[in-house]
């Protein structure tokens, strides 16, 4: 799906990718159609297939699989299907472009290459495959240095051709190769692992020497190879070094650029070795200890089958015992001061104890200014009320103040009114029913 | 006594791995090539630890699988037997240690492995009556199941501790040669009972009564 994002961000190629639905679906016999056509090619040395060569490979195919078929008209019904498929899925493409006016021409596309590749050749890295890609990447690399001096000041356009282009397409390329063999070869360990498994599952102890023979040549194989790519990648990098350092002084950013990325290539690849030969070294000891201790000295496989036994509950119990020693109790070398005291309000007594209290007359001063008014000479209850009563105080309150000043006159002084009671007012807007007073000790005296 | 780097214990206790190799023995780990330096140096101190431990009423075994642990014969230095899911999980992974099968993986297991294979051997539904002894009642089974889980975590940390397996990150564990130590009653010439009966007079492992003083407190 290259071309769909021109985004260098992973993330944004991964969104791109799935937005557009990418989707391989490959059967058993599609594979071996596109392994069949693969083949051919390289054998009969030509790039493309006509549409009959197409089919007549799905039937050899189909022949040599044994695969069912429906006979001839049946085989080229289904062959058309499983060929659309591939061509929809971009594993085949018509190369002719000449439409529908004659039966087009297809080729392996470069994904069908790639997985045809994966499962016909054995691109494990070795030695030899090694010495051949690593020979060639000097032998690029030394005609990139020898032409450095000529470039001295030369156009960036020079540099390009002479430098950056070499490195971008040579260099990583074949460093490429080299990785892709180092996937190869992980991939070899991994099968072999189950490999040794499958040995002892199969022939237990018989398979000791086997096994050992398995482990130690393939020990030997990779620290000869992580030997092998530290040497090489010593020299590589010394290349490339001499490429940095002419492309800085030249100026040359995109020429330094390359070569540095070559770098970090050939360091990826060195690691490698590195970090799969300790991988194996822990893998080689642990089975190396396997085959000692428990294969020799349970050469009948007896243990493991008692210990099922046992396990399933039809031994006696039974329980390790292991040392226990509790931790040594270590003294705080500084003295720990208690924490200080919660502060705390002092206790006191909530309930208070009760003091005599002269009880109050709430008309005690109403009582004394009716008393007041009396003595200065007023004689109706109009003129009393008005004397007594707060001429500030709201209507409502003045209004109370009368009905009291009525009551208390009642019962401290001599009441007269005329059978025609007139309304007199006490201030602007509270008027009473006039009453005619005399004071008690008047009345007294008169009576 | 054999060729050894050390002259006298003097020399021993003053090396820079005795103090750690003695917290770590004394906690009831089992040291084994694994390792590296403290086993080395368990090797080479071996003959002038042995009358060291034994003066703390402890033996120093060193076993030919490739290993060694301190085993306490009085009780000075405190000592414990293995719980029932401790033993349980031990033997399991025993077992697997045994199987061709782990070779693939270099001896590393997951914790779901153990935990099936231990079910397929023992039987879920045993499994799930041995390690929920309190279960009176029909319980859910969800909770049942996430018990035996957490119980089986429980004793392959502690199993990581005493040094029988190494733990891995993503819930995974390296199996070590100490396991064997769960298969020592069985194994030998002699019958699986009289194996037992020796192992214990020893006091490599318990048997019996002992075993109801089970630490249920997990």
């Amino acid at each position: 799906m290259r071309g769909t994002s021109t985004s260098d961000d992973p993330g944004a190629r991964i969104v791109a990718l799935h937005a557009s639905g990418v989707a391989l679906d490959l059967g058993t016999l599609e594979l071996c159609v596109l392994a069949a056509l693969h083949l051919k090619a390289e054998h009969l040395g030509v790039a493309a297939f006509a549409e009959d060569a197409l089919v007549e490979t799905f039937t050899q195919v189909i022949e040599l699989t044994r695969a069912a078929s429906d006979g001839e008209l049946g085989a080229r019904r289904r062959a058309s299907a499983v060929l659309r498929r591939l061509r929809e899925q971009r594993l085949l493409v018509r190369v002719d472009g000449a439409g529908v006016v004659r039966q087009g021409e297809y080729a392996l596309s470069r994904l069908a290459t790639g997985i045809v590749t994966f499962f016909l050749e054995d691109e494990a890295l070795t030695r030899e495959s090694l010495d051949v890609l690593v020979g060639t990447l000097l032998a690029c690399l030394g005609e990139v240095r020898a032409a450095l001096p000529a470039l001295a000041g030369a156009p960036a356009e020079a540099w390009r051709a002479r430098v950056e282009q070499p490195l971008a397409v040579s260099l990583v390329e074949l460093a490429r190769g080299i990785e892709r063999r180092q996937r190869g070869f992980d991939l070899q360990q991994e099968v072999f692992q189950r490999e040794i498994g499958a040995l002892l599952a199969a022939d237990w102890f018989g398979a000791v020497e086997r096994c050992t023979s398995l482990l130690d040549t393939t020990s030997t194989l990779l620290a000869e190879l992580h030997e092998l790519l530290l040497r090489h990648a010593h020299r590589l990098t010394e290349a490339l070094f001499e490429i940095i350092e002419a492309a800085a002084t030249a100026g040359a950013t995109d020429a330094e650029r390359a070569a540095r990325a070559g770098c970090e290539q050939i360091e990826r690849i060195a690691a490698w070795g590195g970090a799969r030969q300790r991988a194996w070294s822990d893998y080689h000891e642990w089975v190396h200890r396997y085959l000692r201790d428990v294969v020799r000295l349970d050469p009948s496989r007896v243990l493991a089958h008692r210990l099922r036994e046992q396990l399933a509950g039809e031994g006696p119990r039974y329980a390790l015992v292991v040392a226990n020693a509790p931790s040594i109790r270590l003294l705080r070398e500084d003295l720990v001061e208690p924490p200080s005291a919660p502060v705390r309000r002092p206790k006191r007594e909530r309930d208070v104890e009760p003091e005599p209290e002269a009880p109050q007359d709430p008309d005690a001063e109403l009582r004394e200014r009716i008393r007041g008014a009396l003595a200065g000479g007023a004689r109706g209850l109009a003129e009393v009320t008005a004397r007594a009563s707060d001429p500030e105080a709201p209507l409502d309150a003045r209004f109370r103040t009368a009905g009291r000043v009525a009551e208390l006159v009642a019962s401290s002084a001599g009441l007269a009114s005329e059978r025609e009671r007139p309304w007199l007012p006490t201030t602007d807007d509270l008027v009473v029913e006039e009453w005619a007073l005399t004071p008690r000790d008047a009345e007294g005296a008169g009576g | 006594m054999s060729e050894s780097r050390f002259a006298r214990l003097e020399d021993v206790v003053l090396d820079d791995a005795f103090p750690e190799v003695d917290l770590v023995l004394r906690r009831g780990r089992h040291v084994g090539r694994d390792d590296g330096e403290q086993y080395t140096f368990l090797v080479d101190a071996q003959d002038h630890l042995e009358p060291f431990y034994r003066r703390y009423g402890c033996e120093l075994v060193h076993k030919s699988d490739g290993y060694f642990y301190l085993l306490p014969t009085t009780e000075r230095l405190g000592r414990r037997h293995l719980s029932l899911v401790e033993m349980l999980v031990g033997q399991a992974l025993a077992l697997r240690y045994l199987d061709p099968e782990v070779v693939e993986t270099g001896g590393v297991v997951s914790r779901d492995d153990v935990l099936a294979h231990l079910a397929g051997v023992v039987g879920a539904e045993a499994l799930v009556k041995l390690l929920n002894p309190k279960l009176r009642r029909r319980q859910d089974e969800a909770i049942a199941a996430h018990n035996v889980r957490s119980r089986v975590d429980g004793a392959l940390r502690k199993l990581a501790a005493l040094g029988f397996v190494e733990a891995l990150p993503d819930a995974r564990f390296r199996l070590r040669a100490p396991l064997l130590r769960f298969a020592e009653p069985l194994r030998g010439a002699d019958s699986p009972e009289a194996q037992l009966a020796a192992l214990a007079a020893a006091g490599e492992v318990v048997v019996g009564d002992a075993l109801d003083e089970e630490d249920t407190s997990e």
